[in-house]
């Protein structure tokens, strides 16, 4: 009860001294506002930038070196490995090729055939994976070469001399999507494991019987002379590479670049946290003096309070409430100033970012963060300030006018 | 110990049936600022139920020292004895034990149920219409809302100002306002540190009377302390006899207030 009429009291005068009150609830989103900026450009730009290094798949690849004999067997729990990202096995390079040709171009192209499946990290992005031994993703070069699009039908040839007489035979592919430029440069297919299967058996003249192609019947056990893999981040890559040498196969990473990224997150952090820190100290000192100078200015009507019977506890609610109220708004005006400076800033580089990407960026819990550490060292420095009013005896506050 | 024939004698004494409200026996009050020391100094001094006393002096004498005292909002240095007992029937209260023990929240329980304090500003709070600033200490004390604050208002002569803040008030309105807050919660004694020292001497005069009157009405022991006499001896105040002592150095100031 107490309580709810220092509420009404503190309430009253904010608003009787709303001026004051703005000018207060101002300082603070002119702090808070280019703190939230600055926050929202580490975390988009640099979140972004280091994000997009640390996941490019080309830093997450792990090659064998020259071919060796995997079983499907081996390859299956190698990729149940928890630090695996992506496994897929490769057929023999020398008959992972197909000739294209489209109705679209006369041009045919001899292309590579890459093993794919399911959350291939080079065709993130793509809704429709290769499946079976039709649906290919044709690599960028590829399709334009050929002048397809997703959806369009591709035929695709090979050839053998089976016998003593050369064989050609043709099937139908369609194309699912077009993987993004940057996940194979020359001319390729992104094609399900099966149909590599198929191609490897027809040339080493192996009947396939899926696609009607005769021939000599499948060995039973197939091995692979290497495979795709992609550890989970970079941070995997060292300890796969030293279980996969440790069952005696040599393999090629990009260690050297992944230790420079990962010197870089790591400078890069520390001078943004220092920044943040230094941000952080001086957003508090800033706020914990304008407040404190507040109540100081308010001690003779803290007096008075004290003079009609309000207890020291009660007087110190009193500045506690006005705080929270600067806190909250200015937080929220704060936000405005960030939101606006975010939109100029977005707007301004939209030219140079990839769609939908964004120098700028904060989530819900960094503003929450934001309301959450306002809140606490402006009720905090008010409590001090205030317990520090009430806490001297009411004559001395009285005679102070 | 007071003889008999005083109660006949001294019409400002007060009777035993009236019941004594203060009593203070050496209560020291020293403070220093400015490396000069000051001393407030009181033997003896016994306030009566429904007496109005005036404490006459130029200003740095200490009169306001002494009326923070009685109001329990300045701690003495020491004190030899100082008894509270606002209501007739009730026990003297031991102020100074509960100086001793910090007890600041049982004093401003006591300076809110008994104690009315008029401000030499007047100590309104601007967020405040008059009519809440006069209610404040009903409110504090939880006290029904009834027609108490705007008779009071009216016979202040401030009812039409009821519904407004404090600055659009003249000095001599807002004392005015002041004097009705401090009478408001109708307390048994009413502090008032020099409460028309900021208004024009005609003003003065009569807001004194007014306020003189309203506690006699009431029978509400009054303290006020004034550096102009002349404006309140026709007013039958029992007037404090005290005395300052400078050093020779000037560097030490010392009042004794007999009582």
């Amino acid at each position: 009860m107490r309580l709810f009429k220092i509420l009404r009291l503190a309430t009253r005068d904010y608003r009787h001294e709303w001026q004051m009150s703005g000018c207060f609830i101002l300082a603070l989103a002119a702090v808070l506002g280019p703190m939230l900026v600055l926050f929202g450009l580490k975390f988009g730009i640099v979140g972004g930038m280091i994000d997009q290094l640390i996941e490019d798949p080309a830093n997450r690849e792990i090659r064998p070196v020259g071919s060796g004999r995997y079983d499907a067997v081996w390859l299956d729990r190698f990729r149940k490995r928890p630090d695996v990202a992506f496994l897929v096995a490769r057929t023999r390079s020398i008959a992972a090729t197909l000739q294209l040709k489209s109705r679209a171009s006369n041009r045919i192209l001899n292309a590579e055939m890459i093993p794919s499946a399911h959350g291939d990290p080079l065709l993130e992005g793509i809704a429709q994976p290769p499946t079976g031994l039709h649906r290919v993703v044709l690599s960028s070069n590829a399709a334009r070469k050929l002048g397809v699009e997703p959806g369009d039908h591709i035929d695709g040839s090979l050839a053998r001399r089976y016998r003593g007489r050369h064989e050609r035979v043709h099937l139908d592919l369609e194309v699912a999507d077009v993987a993004p430029p940057a996940a194979f440069p020359r001319d390729g297919a992104f094609v399900d494991l099966v149909l590599l299967e198929a191609l490897e058996d027809f040339r080493d003249g192996h009947a396939v019987p899926a696609l009607g192609w005769s021939g000599s019947p499948a060995p039973d056990q197939r091995h692979y002379p290497s495979f795709r893999l992609y550890a989970r981040s970079i941070y995997d890559v060292a300890t796969i590479k030293q279980a996969l040498n440790d069952a005696g196969i040599d393999v090629r990473t990009k260690a050297a670049d992944i230790e420079l990224v990962m010197k870089m997150d790591r400078n890069l952090s520390t001078i943004y946290w220092a920044i943040a820190i230094i941000g952080l100290v001086g957003f508090s000192l800033s706020l914990g003096a304008s407040l404190w100078a507040n109540v100081d200015r308010k001690r003779k009507e803290l007096s008075v309070l004290r003079l009609v019977g309000f207890r020291t506890g009660d007087i110190v609610w009193f500045p506690m409430i006005q705080a929270f109220y600067t806190a909250t708004l200015g937080w929220v005006l704060a936000i405005g100033i960030y939101r606006l400076a975010a939109l100029a800033i977005n707007d301004m580089l939209s030219a140079q970012l990839a769609d939908g990407q964004q120098v700028c960026v904060l989530l819900p819990k960094h503003y929450l963060a934001a309301l959450v550490v306002t809140v606490v060292a402006s009720v905090a420095a008010a409590a001090l300030a205030g317990m520090r009013s009430a806490r001297i005896e009411p004559s001395e506050g009285l005679r102070e006018i | 110990m007071r003889s008999p024939d005083n109660n006949v004698s001294n019409v400002f004494r007060p009777s035993r049936d009236r019941g004594i409200i203060y009593h203070l026996r050496d209560v020291v009050l020293d403070r220093e600022s400015q490396g000069i020391s000051f001393r407030l100094n009181v033997p003896s001094l016994q306030i009566a139920q429904g007496e109005k006393i005036a404490l006459i002096g130029e200003s740095g004498c200490g009169k306001s020292t002494l009326l923070d005292i009685l109001a329990f909002i300045a701690q003495p240095t020491s004190i030899g004895a100082f008894r509270f007992r606002p209501v007739n029937t009730g026990e003297p209260i031991d102020v100074g034990a509960l100086w001793r023990r910090r007890k600041l929240n049982r004093l401003g329980e006591l300076r809110k149920r008994h104690i009315g304090y008029v401000m030499q500003t007047g100590g309104l709070l601007p967020y405040l219409t008059v009519r809440d600033n006069m209610n404040l200490s009903r409110n504090v004390l939880g006290l029904r809302q009834d027609r108490t604050t705007e008779d009071l208002a009216r016979e202040l002569g401030i009812a039409r100002h009821l519904d407004k803040l404090p600055e659009t008030l003249s000095t001599g309105e807002r004392q005015r306002v002041a004097i009705g807050r401090a009478l408001a919660h109708e307390p048994s004694i009413v502090i008032a540190d020099e409460p028309t020292a900021s208004v024009d001497p005609l003003a003065a005069e009569k807001i004194m009377s007014l306020f003189i009157g309203l506690a006699e009405e009431r029978n509400i022991t009054v303290i006020v302390a004034s550096h102009a006499w002349r404006h309140i001896k026709r007013l039958g105040l029992r007037r404090l006899a005290h005395h300052t002592q400078r050093s020779r150095d000037g560097r030490t100031t010392e009042t004794v207030v007999n009582g």
